[in-house]
């Protein structure tokens, strides 16, 4: 006992010596698990989640019928706005998701989407214009697969969305819970981009984009 | 995936338990993605921090609630954790920086989780007052007040660890 009436030869700090817990790599994974099946979940087809939901309504009596069907149809684009922004902050949670493709080589990325998708999405790096391109991944929106292609804007992900779809419309900005999200329409794909960078600069990139 | 080691260190400090931190984390994680209206950029941290801690919170309440002391009652919290932390130390804790690595590890354990969490966020974390702040919806004030109080009890605890075992 005599030898440790001095005590420790350093002062005891917590920041030196308290334990750091680092999340063990079964907890990443089963993060990750559970991650990737909600996103399963929420690519289910759309009628059969509206029918959940109005069904839900009917049997607590709260709603009739007819009034969820037509709280549903009014909300279609609403559940894209929400499957759109859940893309984005799933890609960016979990790690390695957000790219399947890593490259700022629009040469590289491009051609990876080939034979994967029914289309030729459109990759463009706009590094001089501060938008670089990250890479690209699949990913499945509006009940179909879809070209997700990334860039960095300063400090900020984006993600852009690209997926066919007829006629042109211009880019227009929508704004929800802190992300900004531009949709267009041109040449038989529909375009939304997506980031919680500022919305004019999203606009911007909208126009770089059209004018490629 | 971001912040997931800062997500389990802070549970796992407040939980003492590495399977209740990692249930608690995967629970706060599947909540941050319901609920992401609060994630921003360089915010995220403190965010995903915050609703750790709240689901640590209700995990204790519901499982340990007697470890959940209001933080009005203060005072008489100082009492116990002194006393608790007199408790007997093995006779190898003094012994080398291992030794210094138990005590305080020992010794923080048993500070109750209100003034754990500010340590752990504080020390071990390297966060500012202000994130501390945020995850914890105090004001930066009682973050100091606490952070100091804690820092106290700590030094105590250690002291009274060593008295004894000398």
């Amino acid at each position: 006992m005599n030898q440790k009436t001095n005590g420790p030869d350093i002062e005891p700090s917590v920041a030196r010596d308290a334990t750091y817990y680092k999340a063990p790599e079964s907890l990443r994974r089963r993060i990750s698990e559970s991650i990737a099946a909600e996103g399963r979940e929420q690519a289910r087809p759309v009628m059969w989640r509206w029918g959940g939901m109005a069904a839900a309504f009917a049997m607590v009596g709260l709603v009739s019928w007819n009034a969820a069907v037509y709280t549903a149809r009014g909300d279609v684009e609403e559940r894209l706005v929400d499957e759109i922004a859940s893309a984005h902050v799933r890609s960016l949670m979990v790690e390695g998701r957000l790219n399947d493709v890593i490259s700022t080589d629009q040469h590289t990325v491009k051609p990876w989407f080939q034979g994967k998708l029914d289309f030729a999405p459109v990759v463009t790096d706009f590094a001089t214009a501060g938008f670089t391109l990250a890479g690209g991944r699949l990913d499945y929106l509006d009940g179909r697969a879809v070209a997700a292609v990334t860039y960095h804007h300063r400090l900020h992900n984006v993600n852009l969305f690209e997926w066919p779809a007829a006629g042109e419309s211009a880019p227009e900005l929508v704004t929800r819970k802190g992300y900004s999200f531009v949709r267009w329409k041109h040449g038989g794909l529909q375009y939304w981009v997506v980031s919680d960078a500022a919305g004019s600069e999203l606009l911007r990139f909208a126009q770089l984009l059209s004018a490629s | 995936m971001p912040h997931l080691d800062a997500a389990y260190n802070l549970a796992r400090w407040m939980t003492r338990n590495d399977h209740d931190a990692e249930d608690v984390v995967q629970e706060a994680f599947m909540r941050a993605l319901k609920y992401f209206d609060g994630m921003k950029g360089s915010e995220a941290r403190p965010w995903l921090l915050g609703i750790v801690r709240n689901t640590c919170y209700t995990w204790l309440e519901k499982n340990r609630p007697a470890e959940v002391v209001a933080m009005e009652d203060v005072d008489s919290v100082v009492i116990d954790a002194v006393s608790i932390a007199t408790g007997a130390p093995t006779p190898e804790v003094i012994l080398l920086q291992s030794a210094n690595r138990k005590l305080v590890n020992q010794a923080l354990e048993e500070l109750p989780v209100g003034f754990r969490e500010v340590i752990v966020m504080r020390e071990i974390e390297d966060m500012s007052y202000k994130e501390i702040a945020a995850v914890a919806g105090i004001p930066m004030g009682t973050v100091m007040s606490r952070l100091s109080r804690a820092r106290e009890l700590l030094k105590a605890a250690i002291e009274n660890r060593l008295k004894r075992a000398s």
